[in-house]
């Protein structure tokens, strides 16, 4: 490793490494959430297809046109249900003692790291689903526009808030500028 | 501090001329919003008809409604600074009072339109950090009032903020200290105006001329259809002569728009050195004056084209922290037709010169190059020619030219890819028929993204993208083992790093 960039001061190699043990999975509820939402949608789809078929004076409400309707959504919705449930293990944390990491994505995979002295502000949001399963997000502002900042969804209210005090203290102590 | 010497302490009003230009502002929001229908109108008049009165009528009530507007908006605008901040209290039917505090203000700019210039007066840009609803105007005002306001409110702030460290405040004030980097001399000018990139004056072009006849007509085949009905036999057969000739046309017009659009924003460009950062002056018509901080500089670039590079000329590019809402325009700032030696004097004035120095190259995977070719290049192709076959056989063969020229492309592209790197600085290399350089302090990064697609995880490769807190830098198509090695170094550094970043 120590190797790749040579003309560095400090072997990188040196540095500290994430481990798979640093990371943590964020809460099996969450999948509930998400798989309730996504239902939510695609039932609307679906029946917004079948009113097409029922209302429209053009095509005859026969089954067959009725399967053609919903077919395409339900397909989706089976897919996409069959992402979430095997992209879900890829959302993980990770809190180390000067960052912050975020991985997910199934196909494409993605892992963003802020270090706490560039996070200027932190907020735990929860949405109604996340409510009746007791779930908090947080959401990790970086200064200029919207671009990197983060949000870790799925999270106990207790973590949340304990991340959120976290990362603020540490924001602050570690951003102090000399 | 104490308030004795503040000369702004009392609210006050914008300079007179402000009706005017208020009136003007005015005057082409209401056109931008309802030009179709003045248009309809002027159309669709009818001589010796009552109609015409009417437009008399409307027009009339236009303006008063404009002219009454402008005169009670600039009424009701006051301005002042207090202890800390600066204080705008405006609002005809919806009255505000906005508090800026001196340590949210980014830059305060300068802008001149050709009825400022005329009467000398300017308006002023406050930009803001953070939050949103960030940016304040203050319409017109005394050239010289603007400079002390601005002087004021920059030493003000340097107080406020530095804690009084008497250097830095006589730094802010001191415009004597600057030093002129360069200037574009009216045959540079003419320079940068040829070698502009002619195809994006086109594609400008040709978006105007659509949604213009779009707002005219609903349909535009049928009037196409309708006006070329007549001349179907001609256009048979001198069909080859008629497309060469508007293609002329079309790049004549292109170029000319970008000639003098080059000429109206950078005329009179002067590009100076002082000791907290830059001042930019240039335009002609709209005269602006921005000024760059030098903590604030984000990310340097410099960029070529093949016939800027004729003239040996760069634009030069520099991504300022701002607010959300800011135009583009002000945290992305171009000087065209700069001279290397001229770049590499603003770099080094910005970030630390002695680590300004080339590094190893590392390249990109050459797997890079063989799926641009695969995704643009093959299978468009493919696709295009399935289809065209169907209606012409064997011409459809041409089709085949498109994956070699994409191939030609990419592979310029794949040997132009690298990026470097060292202690202090990370540059990335990139361009196809030109050259573009990126060059960002490693500290002002402030998130770090690996990303991998399914193709990626087989060979072990990925893409990074630092984050900055204006724009960012991708490196694509590196091996996994470099990429989490530039992600652990950017990490270290920025988290090791105690010096102000924005």
């Amino acid at each position: 490793m120590s190797q790749i960039f040579e003309n560095l001061p400090v072997k990188v190699a040196e540095l500290p490494e994430l481990t798979p043990t640093d990371l943590q999975p964020i809460d099996k509820r969450y999948l509930k959430v998400l798989l309730i939402m996504q239902s939510i949608i695609f039932t609307l789809l679906t029946i917004g297809g079948a009113a097409i078929v029922y209302f429209s004076p053009d095509i005859e409400p026969t089954l067959l046109h009725f399967a053609y309707a919903c077919a395409p959504t339900l397909v989706l919705w089976g897919l996409s249900a069959a992402l979430t449930l095997k992209g879900f293990k890829k959302k993980k944390y990770a809190l180390r003692e000067r960052d912050l990491l975020y991985t997910k994505g199934l196909i494409w995979s993605v892992r963003t790291s802020i270090p706490f002295n560039r996070i200027q502000h932190a907020e735990v949001k929860q949405g109604p689903l996340d409510r009746i399963f007791k779930l908090h997000s947080i959401k990790i502002y970086t200064a200029g526009g919207s671009q990197s900042d983060l949000s870790i969804p799925g999270l106990p209210e207790e973590t949340a808030l304990r991340i959120k005090e976290f990362v603020l203290g540490k924001t602050a102590e570690d951003g102090a500028i000399e | 501090m104490e308030q004795l010497n503040n000369p702004f302490a009392a609210p006050s009003r914008q300079s007179r001329i402000a009706i005017g230009i208020i009136l003007i502002k005015f005057i082409r929001t209401t056109i931008r919003a309802f030009w179709p229908i003045l248009l309809s109108l002027f159309i669709g008049r009818k001589t010796g008809n009552s109609f015409e009165v009417y437009i008399g009528y409307v027009a009339l009530a236009f303006a008063a409604i404009n002219l009454g507007g402008s005169i009670l908006t600039y009424f009701r605008f006051y301005f002042h600074i207090d202890e800390n901040s600066i204080v705008i209290d405006k609002g005809v039917l919806k009255r505000s009072k906005t508090n800026i505090p001196f340590e949210r203000i980014q830059t305060i700019n300068f802008k001149q339109n050709i009825l400022h210039q005329f009467f000398g007066v300017v308006s002023i840009e406050i930009d803001t950090a953070g939050a949103k609803k960030s940016e304040m105007t203050i319409d017109a005002l005394d050239k010289e009032q603007a400079m002390a306001f601005r002087d004021f409110v920059m030493k003000e702030k340097a107080e406020k903020t530095e804690d009084q460290t008497d250097e830095q405040v006589a730094v802010e004030t001191a415009e004597a200290n600057s030093e002129l980097i360069m200037k574009l001399s009216v045959s540079d000018l003419f320079k940068v105006g040829v070698s502009q990139n002619h195809l994006r004056s086109m594609g400008i072009l040709f978006a105007f001329v659509f949604t213009t006849l779009n707002e005219l007509t609903d349909n535009i085949e049928e009037m196409v259809f309708e006006e070329l009905s007549g001349y179907e036999e001609q256009i048979l057969n001198n069909t080859w002569v008629l497309i060469g000739a508007t293609m002329l046309l079309v790049a004549i017009i292109a170029f000319l728009y970008s000639l003098i659009s080059t000429v109206l924003k950078n005329y009179d460009l002067h590009l100076s050195l002082q000791k907290n950062g830059l001042k930019l002056v240039k335009g002609l018509l709209n005269r602006e004056e921005i000024s760059i901080n030098k903590k604030k500089v984000q990310v340097i670039s410099w960029s070529e084209n093949p016939i800027r590079r004729m003239f040996n000329m760069w634009t030069l590019g520099l991504e300022q922290a701002s607010s959300e809402d800011a135009s583009q325009l002000k945290s992305k700032i171009d000087v065209p037709g700069a001279y290397m030696q001229q770049v590499e004097k603003v770099i080094t004035s910005i970030f630390p010169a002695e680590f300004f120095r080339p590094e190893e190259q590392h390249a990109v995977s050459k797997l890079l190059m063989f799926r641009i070719i695969l995704f643009l290049g093959v299978f468009p192709a493919l696709i295009a020619g399935a289809i065209l076959f169907y209606h012409f056989q064997i011409q459809a063969l041409y089709v085949l030219i498109w994956p070699l020229v994409v191939g030609i492309l990419s592979n310029l592209y794949y040997h132009k890819r690298s990026f470097e790197l060292n202690e202090e600085l990370l540059k990335n290399n990139r361009g196809t028929l030109g050259h573009i350089y990126e060059l960002t302090q490693i500290h002002k990064i402030q998130a770090v993204e690996i990303r991998q697609s399914w193709y990626q995880r087989r060979k072990a490769l990925a893409n990074v993208k630092l984050y900055t807190a204006a724009g960012s830098l991708s490196i694509p198509f590196i091996p996994l083992e470099k990429a989490m090695a530039l992600e652990k170094f950017v990490l270290y550094r920025v988290e090791t790093d105690k010096r102000e970043w924005m």
